[in-house]
């Protein structure tokens, strides 16, 4: 043990002595870039006048292969001992050395590969490069998009009450159950902020009798239209016109808002006078389709961190942040001074913060999770939301584009532009999954290059923009997993958004639906069509590739092999992809949301026995005591929750008992004591504060491994779903598979 | 040499078991002596010394024999000088004896040469008393234990012009606190009550109240603290909350090394 403290303590000796010298370059680096010079605009432009041609000229000097070899693994160590270095200004140089490694990829490809001597390759050839040209655009708008996070802090309210503004809670709702809806309408109630200027309005759109009354009873607004014109955004523009408050605070009806999230977030408007919308994270408690499917619930950031935790951080330096539609708060005047709520798109959320953007207000975003919901329970429903977002932003696009139009500066149009881009990745995906398949099925030359000298112009284009992709975004998205969400969700977003470019007015609005349950373990054959058709694909593809190693003559081992590895890497995102499909159970009727809070239980006859809560939910929770207490199995107990000075009791039964740890099951609840639950448990303000922190550390090949990994597990309960359903049409005596999924992806492919 | 005195304005409230409770938490950072200067003679019950023990201060005062002859320890526990067992005679001369000595207990206490660091605890009977008097005229810190009902609640101004009239004003006093003990969890009153007090006092009232428990009459009746007849109760948990608050309190009065005169 101690000697092998002792050899650690060398070994980081001996590696501070390593980067101690280069401190120096650190620190030059940062008086360089903090030097008062460069305010001079300039200057700068002169500087940039001077460095452009030289970049130019590392871009389009062409080079032998044993050249470009050397220019590679230079730039490609540069950047490995850079990595090493911190700060914010050695990732701007590493971003630097990234977009020279791609931009030359690029100059090469265009100058020198494209292969025009054939029909087919010059089909295959330039889909590819169409499709690496929008795959280049998007990695530098995302470097641009976050290059330096302005990770903004709170600002405390003032001193003087009278000073606070008023504000409308709405809550829009159209067809979720009200037990979904309870816990949202409870916390707004809890939220801290003096009673006479707050307002909590439940927005039914279901126009439901359940909730007037529900609403009557805990003593909220209950808001209705006649029609349901324009879904969310119009149900909220109908409610604007019946509430009056300086501010509106827009909560989905399954996001749980903190006590503390006023507070937290208006300071800003005090202080930026031109400041319409600050937006918060959407934080869930429940694993998404991926992390509940593949397992991965807090360990590997999911598809949504990355742009909570980097992106819109990122948006908020260039004022771009965008509305999100729920746990954000809008400026009322600004809100009518743009028409209310857009709704000309079904992302009205995006487009009404564009909308503000082009009046030349500013928008804010605050990384702190002030609010928590249940994230979308399937895959189909996962993808359903997905297709709206992709359908909206592609209309956006295509009837209100950001890079044209008034009032925007050029970084917000870049940054709009991105979000927008973004959602086209559908076609270039399934191109990149399909692309080695041109050669080894067809035998066309996609790019007219050796496969050595694709590889050595490639690789330093990959390996820079993964190793600085990872520096950058390593904290909210594991590398490689970009490829697992985008391969699942490729070919479903790909009809909606070119639908939406061609014509922006067709497609529908579709609810995501949530608090669902999944009575069993099922294989989502519906859902996994187009991953299990890639897949096949693929093989073929493969075993094309082996045949024509054997049979066809003059082939090209290297092109083969190039080709074939490429074939097995996107196996294994397809394969991931399957794994996704395999939709596990979900027994419990109410989420478990895991949570360590001090409680006590009590029994009637007055003993106590303290403990920590492990988990909660509506209907009950887990707990663990220190020592093994003295109760029995449904015995009726109180259970005790503690928020600061105040006290809840709450009546409960021992569902479960084994050792220290038990589940209590909670007897029906009065209106109060269900406000009191949510407020001691889900509106806490310390309740999401911890959410990245079981997370592991982006590791690039550990990353590749974990996939690889999923992949194999995927392609297994492929074959073991394949089979099962293969035996049970060919004997007619079993049970017949149920079909479940049909539904799920009704509202999604069809 | 720190004072800590625990008192109440009346009986019933569980002051001598939070008395022993706090002393037994105190004990385990450092020496702690505790006193009972209440002639019912209860707190030794619960710190370990024999039942049919009458040795006690009342005796070794009247017979001018020094304290140390009335202590006893209990192992891991604090030092304990009970009151002793005495018949009403007695009682009445060593009542006399009090108030013609007003420096008995400082004397008493002087004579023991305890350090900078050990921490007396006393225990008082309930309402204003002879012994009340002494102790609260050289205390530096004075809990009052009180209940969460309206009797207790009707007793608060009287406390308050007792501790004005014997610490507040002085400079050795640091402050005093106030206990809600055998707060009954379900009940409404007593958590409008618990509120109202805590309105009153503010930052004078323990954050932590001490909620009702079996355990802790459980654990009389075994001759045991709660805090070791059942450690993971609810009381348990409160009396430890409790007495880490109250020693955050009394850390100026450790750091002040001199004894301080009343």
């Amino acid at each position: 043990m101690n000697v092998r403290r002792i050899r650690l303590a060398r070994l980081q000796m001996r590696l501070m002595a390593r980067v101690g010298p280069f401190r120096w370059a650190v620190r030059a680096v940062r008086e360089l870039a903090g030097w008062r010079g460069w305010e001079q605009p300039l200057l700068r432009w002169a500087v940039l006048a001077l460095a452009l041609p030289l970049v130019w000229l590392v871009i389009s000097t062409p080079l032998t292969e044993t050249q470009q070899f050397a220019f590679g693994a230079v730039s490609f160590a540069s950047a490995l001992f850079l990595r090493k270095l911190p700060g914010r200004y050695v990732t701007q140089m590493l971003i630097f050395l990234s977009l020279v490694a791609s931009t030359r990829y690029l100059y090469w490809r265009v100058t020198e590969t494209m292969n025009f001597d054939s029909w087919s390759n010059a089909f295959f050839g330039s889909g590819l490069f169409l499709a690496e040209l929008y795959a280049w655009v998007v990695l530098v708008l995302g470097f641009i998009q976050t290059a330096w996070p302005l990770e903004r802090k709170p600002v405390p309210m003032s001193e003087d009450l009278t000073e606070w503004p008023t504000v409308d809670i709405l809550i829009p709702t159209y067809n979720e159950p009200l037990s979904v809806v309870r816990n949202t309408v409870f916390a707004a109630l809890a939220i801290d902020w003096p009673k006479d200027k707050i307002n909590v309005y439940i927005l039914d759109d279901g126009r439901r009798e359940e909730f007037r009354l529900f609403a009557e009873e805990a003593g909220v607004n209950h808001v209705t239209r006649n029609d349901n014109k324009h879904a969310k955004a119009g149900n909220i523009n109908a409610a604007l016109e019946r509430v009056n408050g300086e501010y509106v605070a827009i909560f989905d009806c399954d996001h749980i808002p903190t006590r503390t999230f006023l507070q937290v977030v208006m300071g800003w408007f005090a202080r930026d006078s031109k400041l319409a919308m600050l937006q918060t994270p959407h934080h869930f408690f429940s694993p998404d389709p991926f992390e509940k499917n593949l397992g991965t619930f807090r360990s590997v950031p999911n598809e949504g961190e990355l742009f909570y935790g980097l992106v819109q951080d990122g948006n908020d330096l260039w004022n771009a942040t965008f509305f999100c539609g729920s746990c954000a708060v809008i400026k009322r005047s600004v809100l009518d001074e743009v028409g209310g709520i857009a709704v000309e798109t079904v992302t009205e959320d995006a487009h009404t913060a564009l909308k503000i953007h082009r009046r030349g207000y500013t928008t804010a975003y605050l990384a702190i999770p002030q609010a928590a919901g249940f994230a979308t329970e399937s895959l189909g429903g996962h993808v359903g939301q997905r297709i709206r977002w992709a359908r909206g932003m592609a209309q956006i696009f295509r009837t209100d584009n950001p890079l044209l139009g008034p009032g925007l500066k050029l970084t917000q149009r870049l940054c709009y532009a991105n979000a927008m881009l973004h959602f086209f990745y559908g076609l270039p995906r399934l191109v990149f999954l399909t692309a080695p398949l041109a050669y080894l099925v067809f035998g066309s030359q996609v790019i007219q290059a050796s496969a050595i000298t694709i590889a050595m112009f490639a690789l330093p284009h990959l390996l820079h923009a993964n190793l600085t992709n990872s520096r950058m975004q390593g904290e909210f998205r594991h590398s490689f997993w970009a490829e697992v969400y985008e391969s699942v969700l490729a070919w479903y977003i790909l009809r909606p958004t070119l639908v939406a470019v061609i014509n922006p007015k067709l497609g529908k609005f579709n609810v995501t639906d949530k608090g669902g349950m999944n009575a069993s373990v099922y294989f989502d054959w519906d859902m996994a069509k187009p991953y299990i058709i890639l897949m096949g694909l693929s093989l073929l593809g493969f075993a094309a590739g082996i045949f024509r190693v054997f049979y066809v003559p003059n082939t090209d081992g290297d092109t083969i092999a190039l080709n074939l590895l490429w074939t097995v890497y996107n196996l294994m995102m397809l394969g991931a992809s399957i794994a996704v499909a395999n939709e596990a159970r979900q027994v419990r009727t109410s989420h478990r949301v895991a949570m360590k809070i001090p409680g006590t239980v009590r029994t009637l006859g007055g003993r106590s026995f303290v403990c920590t809560t492990t988990d909660y939910s509506d209907g009950g929770v887990g707990v663990s005591f220190p020592a093994v207490p003295d109760l029995e199995q449904g015995q009726v107990v109180k259970f005790a929750l503690f928020r600061g000075d105040e006290e809840y009791e709450f009546d409960a039964e021992i569902s479960l008992l084994r050792g220290e740890s038990a589940g209590l099951k909670f007897q029906t609840m009065s209106t109060e004591q269900s406000i009191n639950f949510v407020q001691a448990t889900f509106a806490r303000a310390d309740s999401w504060v911890v959410w990245g922190d079981k997370r592991k550390l982006d590791k690039p090949l550990a990353s590749l491994k974990e996939i690889a990994t999923l992949s194999l597990s995927g392609m297994s309960v492929l074959a073991r779903a394949f089979s099962h359903s293969l035996t049970s049409r060919l004997s007619p005596g079993s049970p017949a598979q149920p079909k479940i999924s049909a539904a799920h992806a009704a509202n999604a492919s069809k | 040499m720190v004072i800590f005195s625990v008192v109440s304005a009346k009986g019933g409230v569980g002051k001598t078991t939070v008395a022993a409770n706090l002393a037994m938490a105190f004990s385990a950072g450092r020496n702690v002596v505790t006193m009972d200067l209440d002639p019912q003679n209860a707190l030794r019950l619960h710190l370990g010394v024999a039942a049919g023990e009458i040795e006690g201060l009342g005796r070794a005062t009247l017979e001018g024999r020094s304290w140390s002859s009335c202590m006893f320890r209990a192992a891991g526990g604090p030092y304990v000088l009970p009151y002793g067992n005495l018949n009403e005679g007695d009682r009445d001369a060593f009542e006399v004896h009090l108030s013609s000595h007003p420096n008995w207990l400082l004397d008493g206490l002087t004579e023991l040469g305890l350090g900078d660091q050990d921490l007396v605890v006393i225990d008082t009977p309930p309402g204003p008393s002879l012994y009340q008097q002494q102790v609260l005229r050289i205390a530096q810190f004075v809990l009052v234990v009180i209940h969460a009902d309206p009797a207790s609640y009707a007793t608060l101004p009287a406390m308050e012009s007792i501790l004005a009239k014997y610490c507040n004003s002085r400079p050795s006093f640091l402050g005093a606190a106030y206990l809600l003990n055998n707060v009954p969890a379900g009940s409404a009153l007593a958590r409008d009550v618990v509120k109202v007090v805590r309105a009153d006092l503010k930052e004078r009232l323990v954050p932590t109240v001490i909620h009702q428990d079996e355990a802790v009459k459980e654990a009389l009746a075994f001759d045991q603290l709660v805090l070791e007849y059942a450690p993971h109760s609810e009381a348990a948990r409160d009396i430890g909350k409790v007495a880490s608050w109250l020693a955050a309190q009394l850390v100026p009065a450790f750091r002040a090394k001199k004894v301080m005169q009343p």
